[in-house]
């Protein structure tokens, strides 16, 4: 509280402050400021309420901050949205097993990646297609792939330039004639802003669970898909894990948005 | 700085600045004409509150896709067909077009026999995932690619149900400020008995889906096969990552009755702003909290879930009663056991439609929970609900105020939910609730309708 305010006795003068003013100083506060008013509302003092202190001209400077935050709050809520956007067409493009596509949606940096499973790392947009078109996003004759996304939790990143995106798909797979299978779980990816465009920068794929439809999972699971036999990977699987029966936590990106820690069961 | 000293340095500045600026002191020299800033500030309000509506439309089409979704769940036709445009169309499957109102309503009434509603054992699911939504530049139309999971069947007739699968290429409309739906295209994959799944379906089972006697007002306008044939639903859209399709438009200068003329004026126009940007900014906080706690419930994260909830928020799932309060819901969770080997809990949440209220401070969700569960060997079943919980906004941070968990149904695996349906699941033995279960009702066979937070969005009814 400014002292001039304090001194005028309003209605925000606790006792405390009275009382740790001198009587001598009381008359003197408020007479600097009445003689200071106009000066003092050019003060960088963001904490000034006082309508006798504060003027239009510093009335609408406040208020040109306030534009200029509520315009990135703004483009946080598009980039929010142009992300949904960018991950629900790359479901669409595996499930009609468009691999270039699919491809197409991935940053053009060389550090961008695509890892499926425990098939590895896969660096760069011209490796991602060619695992894509290898097997992550290709149909066999027979083959089907629904890939239904759902479940986001997006976060985007406070300069706007970055986000990372947990997600989870259930998906109908197998071949016709032979058995289906369901097969679950959860995304981890990155999206990066290139020119004003979102695109996926990492995108990580974890299997919770695999098995057969005429069998169930519990009677049938199968474990996790390894590296393809004609595509070795850039890089091994980042984390190596197993599927239902097994039990395994993939990370999450964020933390608790209440109590702002870490959640596992390794913590 | 202690008070004596400071206002010493005050005075001084004080002396400073009268003896530095006499003529001020005396007459002050005219206020700086603001009316240009003035001008600049209404303009810049009105072009990012003519953006922020575009996320609201946005948003609006993702509950309304959502809204149709929940209605035709329960085969309310009625409520259905009132989302539609006058001059809207419905096709489903290979069925054929159904224009307006009239014959979508006549159409929609014969796949439950004639009238609305679902009777006893009739399940209709009709799940809405994954939107690809774009908004034409003008704002007054849009389109959107969804995906349906269908889960549907009688009780006791059949193979245990039918899975079934598609894509939507849906058409929307705004009139009067209000979405409507203009064109619905269900592509449909496939339409499987339980028993055998889509793998081991043939082309006539999809095709029975949307069958009807009711003749169509125009022929199937895409034709195409089901799978096992190879067919994807064309797309209304480009590759986004090389499109320049923006979701916000360039903002158009405001309309002058309307411009901001005083810096009152514009306080005002920019607390309206505010609020509207923080209500839009609810609706993906609060489905980020409500995934966040599907995400935890999947590997029994008791602490983590307990801890999204307010001091005095209340959890009621299934037939287990109400607990109140954070420590009580905690206590709940620890019931669960912590994941071990063998076991599967996956808490799938889907089709939010999210209402935040008008001062921004609480919310609404309806969302779907699919549960999978497994035990290593010997179990594995397939659950359904519906949620209908409120969040509110204490200090600043979005937490669950009440969860309330419907139990649609629970199956075997092995069996289906038109085979087996587990009575309504009871209070956990030796752990009495603190209020008994809220709403009393039987799950599927029986046809109950989880209670709407919202109204009809087209109607407001």
């Amino acid at each position: 509280m400014l002292p001039g305010h304090a001194a005028a006795g309003g209605p925000n003068v606790t006792a405390g402050d009275t009382a740790r003013m001198k009587p001598s100083t009381h008359w003197l506060a408020s007479l600097v400021a009445a003689l200071l008013a106009p000066a003092l509302a050019h003060a960088s003092d963001p904490v000034v309420t006082d309508s006798r202190v504060i003027n239009e001209d510093r009335r609408l400077a406040i208020l040109e901050t306030k534009l200029a935050a509520l315009q990135l709050q703004l483009a946080a809520l598009e980039d929010t949205k142009s992300i949904e956007r960018l991950q629900q067409a790359y479901g669409y493009y595996v499930s009609a097993g468009n691999a270039h596509e699919a491809a197409a949606l991935f940053s053009e940096e060389p550090g961008a990646s695509l890892e499926y499973a425990q098939s590895g790392v896969f660096l760069g947009r011209r490796r991602i297609e060619q695992f894509l078109a290898a097997g992550g996003a290709s149909l066999r004759p027979g083959e089907i792939r629904e890939t239904p996304v759902y479940q986001g939790v997006v976060h985007v990143a406070a300069d706007g330039r970055t986000a990372k995106g947990r997600w989870r798909s259930l998906v109908m797979g197998g071949v016709h004639g032979e058995d289906g299978r369901w097969t679950e779980g959860p995304y981890e990816n990155e999206y990066v802003k290139e020119n004003g465009v979102w695109r996926i920068r990492t995108l990580h794929w974890y299997t919770t669970v695999s098995g057969s439809y005429a069998q169930g999972w519990h009677k049938l699971a199968y474990p996790v898909q390894g590296p393809l036999a004609n595509l070795p990977p850039d890089r091994p699987p980042t984390q190596v894990y197993q599927s239902f029966p097994n039990f395994f936590l993939p990370p999450y990106h964020y933390f608790n948005p209440i109590t702002g820690k870490p959640v596992g069961w390794d913590y | 700085m202690n008070h004596p000293t400071r206002y010493a340095s005050l005075l001084g500045a004080c002396a400073a600045l009268i003896l530095a600026c006499p003529a001020r002191a005396q007459a002050p020299a005219p206020a700086p004409d603001l009316s240009p800033r003035i001008a600049k500030a209404a303009a810049r309000i009105a072009g990012i509150s003519q953006q922020a509506d575009r996320i609201g439309d946005y948003n609006e089409l993702r509950n309304l896709q959502q809204i149709y979704g929940y209605y035709t769940d329960k085969a309310l036709w009625d409520q259905v067909v009132d989302l539609f445009a006058d001059d809207g169309s419905i096709e489903l499957g290979l069925n054929g077009v159904y224009a307006g109102k009239a014959n979508i309503r006549k159409y929609l009434y014969s796949l439950t026999g004639g009238k609305p509603g679902l009777g006893k054992g009739q399940l209709n699911n009709h799940f809405q995932l994954s939107p690809v939504i774009t908004i034409a530049s003008d704002g007054q139309s849009a389109k959107a690619r969804w995906r349906t999971m269908i889960q549907d069947g009688v009780y006791g007739a059949g193979s245990g149900g039918n899975w079934g699968a598609g894509t939507y290429e849906n058409e929307y409309v705004k009139q009067g400020g209000v979405w409507k739906l203009r064109t619905v295209h269900l592509y449909v994959k496939f339409y499987a008995p339980y028993e055998g799944g889509w793998t081991r379906a043939s082309e006539t089972d999809s095709l029975r889906y949307g069958k009807s006697s009711v003749k169509p007002t125009h022929p199937t306008t895409v034709a195409y096969h089901p799978y096992p044939a190879e067919f994807t639903a064309p797309f209304h859209y480009d590759n986004p990552a090389q499109s320049a399709y923006h979701l916000l438009p360039a903002p158009v200068a405001p309309p002058a009755a309307t411009a901001a003329k005083t810096v009152a004026d514009l306080e005002a126009q920019v607390r309206a702003l505010e609020l509207k940007l923080e209500r839009l900014k609810a609706t993906d906080e609060v489905e980020n909290l409500e995934n966040t706690y599907g995400f935890y419930a999947d590997k029994s994260m008791q602490d983590a879930i307990s801890a999204l909830f307010t001091d005095n928020a209340t959890l009621e799932i299934l037939g287990r009663g109400v607990f109140i309060g954070r420590d009580r819901i905690y206590e709940y969770m620890r019931r669960l056991g912590a994941p071990t080997f063998g076991t599967l809990f996956n808490h799938m949440q889907m089709q939010p439609v999210i209402d935040v209220a008008a001062d921004g401070n609480s919310a609404k969700i309806r969302s779907r929970l699919v549960v999978m569960y497994g035990l290593y060997e010997k179990a594995a079943q397939w659950g359904d609900g519906i949620y209908e919980n409120v969040y509110v906004k204490d200090n600043g941070v979005w937490k669950y105020q009440n969860l309330l968990g419907y139990q649609t149904f629970y199956t075997n695996y092995n069996e289906g939910w038109g085979k087996h349906s587990s009575a309504m699941f009871s209070p956990f033995p030796g752990y009495p609730p603190d209020l008994p279960q809220s709403v009393a009702y039987d799950p599927y066979p029986a046809p109950f309708i989880p209670p709407f937070h919202y109204v009809n969005p087209v109607t407001g009814k």
